[in-house]
């Protein structure tokens, strides 16, 4: 089966760097891998010839860390490796090592081979993506060169196929849990018993370790953290995550192989663990056995029953309206449980980190820190929402084909596609900004009540202005350049895909700018007008003044991609390869 | 005339897919496209759809240019693609609602009824397509194309996925919509399905018609044998006998 797995990993890898080269006829390609060539020539081979840049000299090995700084990295490592595989043991979704192709389910269950044999030959063709990310991270690392470049690689890859490998393992285990067997339920808890204790211990000395000392800053966390992961019994419990956090760190000299064989014995562990769960691939891969259509319920990544959004749509209206409760209906249903499960405790976090910041900075009032959460996730999500929340056009390019029968002129049809993500990010910042305001009294008690809710007011007038000009940027590239765009979680991979990424990242930047220009320019003569009389509430106009502007930009854009959007071709969108 | 395909021409690069056809599709026809993989068939009922524009020629859909006059002739056709696109979260009810909104059907709500009805979807109204088996998903495509009042059909093999029953039922309504004055045309591979419900018979190779008549005028142009049926005319019309 080895012997077999190589071959279909070998001839894949062999037609798709054909089908990457051939498809360099077609100048969208060409100029994007140009692009990508350069990047990777500016950014790995040319920047030791830079002046001031110092490299570590002829195989310099990975960064040489301080003696301490080095021990407590690889504590804080196992620290943060033991959060992530609770977080694997939360999540609900399927580990990718166990995503087997439709070809795989069909050729292979149905080949006279083990389970145990395909799970060895889903290891063997993720090597690949293990590998391109370990090398390109080596190639990235800035102090590293020559032979160091290869160590950095090697502990690189090898914790990305500990993760790899765990994840699939606990995925498998989690299946087993719900084995008939009270023995394969007892083995498969195995695991998740030892990371409980293991967790119980490091927070039982967390908690001590922090009882009774006042914390004087970020830096004194980290100190009292490695503190206590690097002594007693969590250095014990933590050994096998701190292991794999090293690896990377493991080549200078003397480490290589005393820094990389505890990492490998894990690996060998886990790699044991996974094997030795293999009964439970099918009832994983969805090949359980059952009704053909069951069989698809479990290999689909939908959810199996429509949630209820409380809302259904009305026969009549603007067909805009109609687009808005399809996206909104998609992301209600698209957002899983599961999500939600990893979206807590990372919110846990960020709101302990903010806290200990705010404790170290003297502002200790929960209120300050509620302010500042709130007004820290109001600008994330003004400035990255659009680009992370793609159920727009730059999703729904894969329906395109249905869109184009639908009697809808093209200004509508994009609008109504920007509509839902606009109004969800737009609302969710508004609710942030409302709650962070409500609480910066204490937060910022030196600030007037006027400046405070004039600021307020003109982030949540301006704030939907500006989200609209961006989906309005990333809808219009995808309609002017549908080929470079992905399509919902697909991602084109190759040098060529990486300059067309890069290329696109510029022309979104650009767009954006030439966008807010003209609002940005009226708000500022507004400010520069009123400002002396009435003090900082001329934000507030001024950011009428930006939106208004803005707004009727992205009105006009809309109506002006009428005509490309009728002349995209569906045979010109990238499909998953 | 309800289609109206006049020197239609399309190209992919530098590739011919459909060289200067013409069509024409009246109102009660059920007119089938036939032809090797490749003819150019699914080029032309996406143009047709409005999905393709030609690279020349004209598309009229009940008078409507597909070019100049977009929404109106959109509004008259319906399109039924051999693979089934579906919104991945949007149940089947909502799919049909969706439809229902976007073209302005009156009376949904017993339209809809009748049609789960009729494509045996009944039970599967609050359905993912995630749920539904390929034959299920291409029957919520036709449900979608069948609930508002289309009076041009198309169809790209419409028995693809389906089961038996479901394949009679389907012959049943391509039928009865063509009686009831919609202009169809059904693109399949089936020639004996094609022989069975349609009036007329469209040949494509290579991008060209090679043949347009009913199976006789076909067989006779042909100089097939006596009694030979729509399999042995199209082998001999595009050459492969």
């Amino acid at each position: 089966m080895i012997g077999a797995s190589a071959y279909i990993a070998w001839c894949s890898a062999k037609n798709r760097v054909r089908v990457r080269l051939r498809r360099l006829r077609e100048p969208r390609y060409l100029i994007g891998a140009i692009v990508g060539v350069a990047y990777f020539y500016l950014t790995i081979f040319a920047r030791g010839r830079r002046p001031g840049v110092r490299v570590n000299g002829r195989g310099g090995g990975p960064p040489a860390l301080p003696a301490q700084f080095a021990l407590g990295a690889a504590a804080i490592g196992g620290l943060g490796a033991l959060a992530l595989s609770l977080l694997m043991w939360l999540g609900t979704a399927k580990s990718g090592l166990l995503d087997f192709s439709e070809a795989e389910r069909e050729m292979l269950f149905s080949a006279p081979v083990s389970r145990r044999q395909l799970l060895v030959h889903r290891i063997i063709r993720s090597q690949f993506g293990s590998l391109f990310a370990s090398v390109l991270i080596a190639l990235f690392a800035t102090p590293v060169t020559g032979s160091g470049r290869i160590r950095l690689a090697i502990g690189v890859w090898i914790v990305l196929l500990t993760a790899r490998i765990y994840y699939a393992a606990v995925s498998l285990s989690r299946a087993r849990l719900q084995s008939r067997a009270a023995s394969t339920r007892l083995l498969a808890r195995l695991p998740l018993a030892f990371l409980l204790v293991a967790l119980l211990v490091v927070v039982t000395n967390i908690v001590r370790e922090f009882r009774d000392v006042v914390v004087a800053g970020p830096g004194d966390v980290f100190v009292h953290l490695t503190r206590v992961a690097s002594a007693g019994m969590p250095r014990v419990v933590l050994w096998p995550f701190a292991a794999v956090a090293r690896a990377p760190f493991a080549g200078a000299s003397a480490d290589v192989v005393s820094g990389l064989l505890p990492a490998l014995l894990v690996l060998a562990v886990v790699t044991a663990w996974l094997l030795a769960s293999s009964d439970a691939v099918d009832a994983v891969a969805g090949q359980g056995g059952g009704p053909q259509e069951k069989i698809e319920k479990r290999a689909a990544k939908v959810p199996q029953a429509a949630r209820s959004v409380g809302w259904t749509l009305p026969l009549h209206g603007r067909p805009e309206l109609a687009l808005f409760w399809k996206g909104a209906t998609e992301m209600v249903r698209g957002t899983s449980a599961n999500a939600l499960r990893i979206a807590i405790p990372l919110l846990v976090v960020i709101v302990g980190m903010t806290s200990a910041m705010m404790g170290a900075s003297g502002m200790r009032q929960p209120a300050g820190v509620v302010s500042l959460v709130c007004g820290l996730l109001a600008g994330v999500s003004i400035l990255f929402g659009p680009q992370m929340m793609r159920t727009d056009l730059r999703t729904d390019l894969q329906h395109l084909e249905l869109l184009k029968t639908w009697p809808m002129r093209a200004a509508e049809v994009i609008r109504g596609e920007m509509a839902w993500p606009v109004a969800f990010v737009s609302l969710f910042a508004s609710a942030a900004i409302v709650t962070s305001a409500l609480f910066s009294g204490t937060a910022l008690p030196n600030q007037p009540f006027v400046d405070r809710w004039s600021l307020a007011i003109a982030v949540i007038v301006a704030g939907p202005a500006l989200v609209s000009a961006q989906f309005a940027v990333h809808n219009m590239t995808a309609i002017l350049f549908p080929g470079w765009v992905q399509l919902g979680s697909q991602r084109t991979r190759g040098i060529d895909a990486m300059g067309q990424r890069l290329i696109m990242l510029a022309a979104v930047l650009v767009s954006l700018i030439a966008f807010s220009l003209p609002g940005a320019i009226a708000g500022g003569v507004i400010w520069l007008a009123l400002h002396r009389l009435v003090g900082n509430v001329v934000l507030v106009p001024a950011a009428v003044a930006f939106s208004v502007i803005v707004l009727v930009e992205v009105l006009l854009v809309t109506e002006l991609l009428g005509p490309a959007y009728e002349k995209i071709d569906v045979t010109s969108i990238e499909r998953p390869e | 005339m309800p289609i109206a395909v006049s020197h239609f021409t399309r190209t992919y690069g530098s590739f011919l897919a459909v060289d200067d056809l013409s069509i024409d599709v009246g109102a009660g026809e059920i007119v089938g496209l036939i032809g090797p993989n490749g003819a150019g068939k699914t080029t032309t009922l996406r143009a047709l759809a409005g999905i393709l524009l030609p690279t020349s020629g004209q598309i009229t859909v009940d008078g409507h240019d597909l070019a100049s006059d977009a929404i109106a002739a959109k509004k008259r056709l319906a399109f039924m693609p051999d693979e089934p696109h579906l919104f991945e979260y949007l149940t089947v009810e909502e799919h049909l609602r969706l439809t229902a909104r976007l073209y302005a059907v009156p009376d949904f709500e017993p339209r809809a009824k009748a049609l789960i009805e009729e494509l045996e979807l009944a039970g599967k109204e609050k359905s993912l397509p995630g749920e539904l088996s390929r034959g299920m998903r291409q029957k919520v495509v036709i449900a979608c194309g069948l609930v508002r009042d289309a009076s041009v059909l198309l169809f790209d093999e419409p028995l693809t996925g389906l089961d038996p029953i479901g394949i009679r039922k389907m012959r049943q309504t391509i039928v009865a919509r063509g009686r009831g004055g919609a202009a169809i045309l059904v693109s399949s591979h089936l020639l004996h399905l094609v022989e069975e419900i349609c009036t007329r018979v469209v040949i494509m190779d290579r991008g060209k018609k090679v043949a347009d008549g009913t199976v006789a005028e076909l067989a006779s142009r042909a100089e097939a044998a006596a009694g030979s049926n729509l399999e042995q005319i199209f082998l001999k019309v595009t050459g492969r006998e």
